[in-house]
């Protein structure tokens, strides 16, 4: 039996990081962030981020809570405008193009990075409203028989079109939690985004709700490049094709899925991803 | 060097005492494996027909054990998920096993032929050789076993690298048979006995390498399975 | 060595099976203790909820009182009594020149109507006791004769049945009957007897009191009306709810949703909290001196009782509009940004919108607290007595408070049963503005 002190020693002597461990660049990377860090107020949450999004994958980001993860998430789209007090540098580029220059418009930007949140959170509107509401707010469509077909398209694309076809009238709140939160990703998907940024999309649902969203984000990345925040390593080596590890806001390790989850190179990735002490 | 696995540091104790137990257990079965092999090879050279009815028996136990820890990693599989270290831990545990009974059935087929050739002699230069074969991969099992007790990946490296004499070995003691067959025929029968346990001991070699692979990619993460000598050392940079 | 072992290794069994027993008396202890203590709660939690209940009863029973109570006195005030009287329209007496309207206006129906009323008791004799038959009548019993005959000229020269209202201490003797002489009794023994005589006639009749409704105030008890009070109250809500309710909600709005939070945001917080508990006198203070002195709006008028009402139910709206915002789960203000609604597009679209519920519910509180107000609107001069139905936000005008005041400071004892119908048709009005309220908020809440 090991306890918790020396295990901390143990410890201890592996925790460093120094840099990122593993390949976090890609050749046909959609998204690229470098050296990227964010502060709250004088608190550092990201530490020297630099990785690559690849276009048409799925991107994993694990860690435990408080690592950072879902805050890099949030910058990628620059929800972290809103909290006043959240200030991040570095590079951020969408395309090549700076995501955080000051002609970029975050509202454009957020309609071609969308983001599903970890709760689904659909407006307490008809289910129909509810996916209509993006492409009606950019003019996507000039008249109802367009925005009809942009809301079954992508209510189709989440799968969820043949549940709901008879009752698009009723309201997105109605559905259960896994049909909410595919309602969520139709709404998303509704404004054509480029990438899907997803939260934790389906902590709160039970096990074959979960894997119906698995199944769709890994159709979804046909089309879309996906970052996916989870806590659940299993769900990441299931969906994704690149994990990165993120530990107290630095990205520690960054690779193929299939190598994190069988040969991670940082001591910090395995001790996580194996449930040891860390 | 265990360290490197840190086996018992999941925050989970009772993952750990599992780990640890099916650890044990093989160990305790390469033991056991150990001792089969030590006993027909004895039980060839010394004629001892109780030895080898012993060494045949004992196979039974081999492969229930196989069969107990296989269902323990099973049921690891399933209800812990084990990822990186542990995930290979259980896989090398799973092929481990597999190649220990082979090994065991190995040991059985020297047991077998122990009894046949106790009632006939042959000449005592095969013998000489065949104890030499013997001792040689006598020792290399234990070696491995050790290093898989120890994790220890430069010593499962050179049991790996020890292969090449055993097969050599033997290569010379399949030479020496086939000319001694030439020489006198009546011979025949004995010398292809010896040759079949010549074969079963090299086959114990191979298998024992087998294991060796499985500890470095245990450790090591790399599978250095079918590449030759110098491919191995370069992907884990000794 | 050995010896040794062995007695420690007695002492860690005998130390064991103590504390086995310590923890088995303990469990057994646990439960006891548990069980013992368990009466007391639950004796404790059915005395909270008996003193709840009987709160509960209390306040209901108190309200009971209180409505019943105002009820019963308001009862006399829905009705009057009416006197018929043969009219005879004689144009001599009516000294008429022609059939005009305008010397229609300014025909003498006093004289008419004494005539008649005399010729009903020819047996009464002398001026004083003419007078005071004549002050049975109300002194509006002229102004009936003339828009009856307005409507229709033809009357002229005819003897007419005329239904005639009878003056306030008449009726309030008929609606009561004290005894004559009492403390308090307007009506003496003589009037009594000719008012049993119409009665034996048949000639009384009670009817329901729609002046109550129609009329505007009045001095003389049986004409006052509260249309008057509650259309000024009418305008003057509807100038506070149109101004406080936007700049309320947008308010807490930009505060909650727009404004950075800084010392400046937290000294704003902290005046709109003070300013709810500022007394409502002040602001009627404020209205008289800037309202009315520096920018010079008209006196008495609901535009400026609404304009200060106003100011008294900001701040109730602004703290229950901000306390609803912030109550919106985050959830829905990101997901709407996150599908690139702009910032504004978020708080009108979503927030506004699920805040609503609770927003109203601070409107209505507030709203009903300026219904309720007298003293702001004492400073700036809606107590005057005022006749007519406002009909612009401009026109002088009172309230119902202020009209139950004013009534309930008259000596007519009429206007007891008139004080408490106001004081019902004010609670009628807060009901039907709650009602309302109710039906948005569940219509917003789907």
């Amino acid at each position: 039996m090991v306890d918790m002190s020396s295990a901390e020693s143990l410890l201890s002597q592996d925790t460093q990081i120094n840099g990122t461990v593993g390949n976090c660049y890609s050749n046909d990377a959609k998204m690229s962030m470098r050296d990227v860090n964010v502060y709250y107020d004088q608190k550092q949450a990201i530490n020297n981020v630099s990785l690559d999004l690849a276009r048409h994958q799925v991107t994993a980001l694990i860690g435990p809570s408080g690592c950072g993860k879902s805050t890099f998430l949030r910058c990628l789209n620059r929800m972290n405008d809103t909290i006043p007090i959240c200030r991040v540098e570095g590079g951020l580029t969408l395309d090549g193009s700076d995501i955080y220059d000051k002609n970029m418009d975050p509202v454009l930007l957020r309609a071609r990075v969308g983001m599903v949140f970890q709760k689904p959170n659909p407006f307490p509107k008809s289910i129909y409203e509810n996916v209509a509401y993006g492409p009606k707010i950019h003019g996507l469509s000039s008249n109802k028989a367009e925005l009809d077909e942009i809301v079954i398209t992508s209510l189709r694309k989440a799968g969820l079109f043949e549940e709901v076809k008879d009752r698009l009238d009723a309201p997105g709140t109605s559905l259960s939690g896994g049909q909410q939160q595919r309602l969520c990703i139709a709404r998303t998907i509704a404004v054509s985004p480029e990438v899907i940024l997803m939260d934790e999309p389906a902590s709160a649902l039970d096990p074959i709700a979960t894997a119906v969203i698995e199944e769709l984000i890994d159709e979804l990345k046909e089309k879309y490049t996906i970052a996916i925040v989870t806590h659940s390593m299993q769900q990441a080596a299931r969906i994704s094709q690149t994990t990165a590890y993120f530990h107290m806001g630095q990205l520690v390790e960054m690779g193929e899925t299939s190598q994190i989850f069988t040969n991670p190179a940082h001591k910090l990735t395995e001790n996580y991803i194996t449930g040891r002490f860390g | 060097m265990e360290n490197d696995l840190h086996l018992s540091q999941h925050i989970s104790k009772r993952f750990n005492q599992e780990l640890e137990e099916v650890r044990n257990q093989v160990l305790k079965m390469g033991g056991l494996v150990e001792q089969q092999v030590s006993d027909g090879l004895v039980a060839l050279l010394d004629a001892d027909m109780d030895l080898a009815q012993q060494v045949v028996d004992q196979d039974k136990l081999v492969n229930s054990m196989e069969i107990e820890i296989d269902e323990v990693c099973t049921e690891i599989l399933a209800r812990r998920q084990p990822a990186a270290s542990d995930l290979r831990l259980m896989i090398s545990i799973i092929k481990t096993i597999t190649d220990l009974e082979r090994i065991g059935d190995e040991a059985e087929k020297l047991g077998r032929n122990a009894i046949v050739l106790a009632n006939s002699d042959g000449g005592s230069r095969e013998y000489i050789e065949l104890r030499h074969l013997g001792e040689s991969v006598k020792e290399m099992l234990k070696r491995s076993l050790n290093a898989y007790a120890r994790m220890d990946v430069e010593e499962a490296i050179s049991v790996i690298q020890s292969d090449k004499n055993i097969n050599q070995e033997y290569d010379d003691l399949s030479r020496l048979l086939v000319i001694k067959m030439m020489e006198d025929p009546r011979q025949i029968k004995s010398a292809l006995r010896i040759s079949w346990c010549a074969r079963a001991l090299e086959r114990i070699g191979d298998h024992t390498k087998n294991l060796c692979e499985y500890i470095v990619y245990l450790v090591k993460g790399k599978d250095v399975r079918h590449i030759n000598f110098d491919e191995i050392k370069q992907q884990i940079d000794i | 060595m050995n010896n040794m072992t062995n007695n420690s290794l007695n002492e860690t069994h005998l130390k064991n099976s103590t504390s086995d027993k310590v923890m088995y008396s303990e469990t057994y202890s646990v439960t006891e203790k548990v069980s013992a203590s368990l009466k007391r709660r639950h004796r404790k939690e059915s005395r909270f909820k008996a003193a709840g209940l009987l709160s509960v009863l209390l306040g209901f029973c108190l309200v009971f009182i209180l409505i019943s109570d105002i009820t019963y006195k308001a009862l006399p005030a829905f009705h009057q009594h009416w006197v018929k009287l043969e009219i005879s329209f004689d144009p001599s007496w009516l000294s008429l020149k022609d059939s005009g309207e305008s010397s229609l206006l300014s025909a003498n129906y006093r004289k008419v109507i004494k005539h008649s009323l005399y010729a009903s008791f020819p047996d009464v004799k002398g001026r004083k006791d003419k007078r005071k038959l004549f002050k049975l009548l109300s002194s509006n019993a002229e102004f009936t004769l003339r828009d009856k005959l307005i409507a229709d000229v033809d009357l002229i020269g005819t003897k007419q049945p005329v239904w005639i209202r009878l003056d306030d201490d008449v009726d309030s003797y008929l609606k009561d009957e004290p005894e004559i002489g009492a403390a308090g009794a307007r009506v003496d023994s003589q009037q009594a007897g000719w008012i049993h005589t119409l009665q034996i006639q048949n000639r009384i009749e009670k009817r329901f009191n729609i002046a109550f409704f129609t009329h505007g105030d009045s001095r003389e008890p049986e004409l006052a009306g509260v249309k008057g009070a509650f259309t000024g109250t009418l305008l003057t809500m509807l100038v506070t709810l149109l101004l406080s309710f936007p700049l309320g909600v947008s308010a807490a709005l930009y505060l909650e949703e727009f404004a950075p939070k800084n010392r400046w945001t937290d000294i704003i917080e902290v005046n709109i909290n003070n300013l709810a508990a500022v007394p409502s006198i002040i602001f009627g203070l404020l209205g008289l001196a800037v309202i009315i002195n520096i920018f010079g709006l008209p006196r008495s008028a609901p535009l400026v009782g609404g304009i200060v009402l106003s100011l008294m139910t900001l701040p109730t709206i602004i703290i229950a509009s901000r306390a609803s915002i912030k109550a919106v789960p985050p959830s829905i203000r990101e997901a709407a940004l996150g599908i690139g609604a702009s910032k504004m597009q978020t708080a009108f679209g979503h927030v506004l919108p699920m805040a609503m519920p609770g927003i109203l519910t601070g409107a209505i509180i507030g709203m009903a607290q300026a219904l309720g107000e007298t003293a702001p609107l004492l400073m700036i001069g809606m107590v005057a007595f005022i006749v007519d139905v406002p009909t612009t936000v401009t026109d002088a005008a009172t309230v119902l408070p202020v009209q139950i005041f004013l009534w309930a400071d008259s000596p007519e004892r009429a206007f007891l049963a008139k004080t408490s119908a106001a004081i019902l048709v004010l609670l009628s009005f807060l009901l039907v503005m709650n009602i309302s309220a109710a039906i948005l908020r569940k219509k917003f809440e789907k």
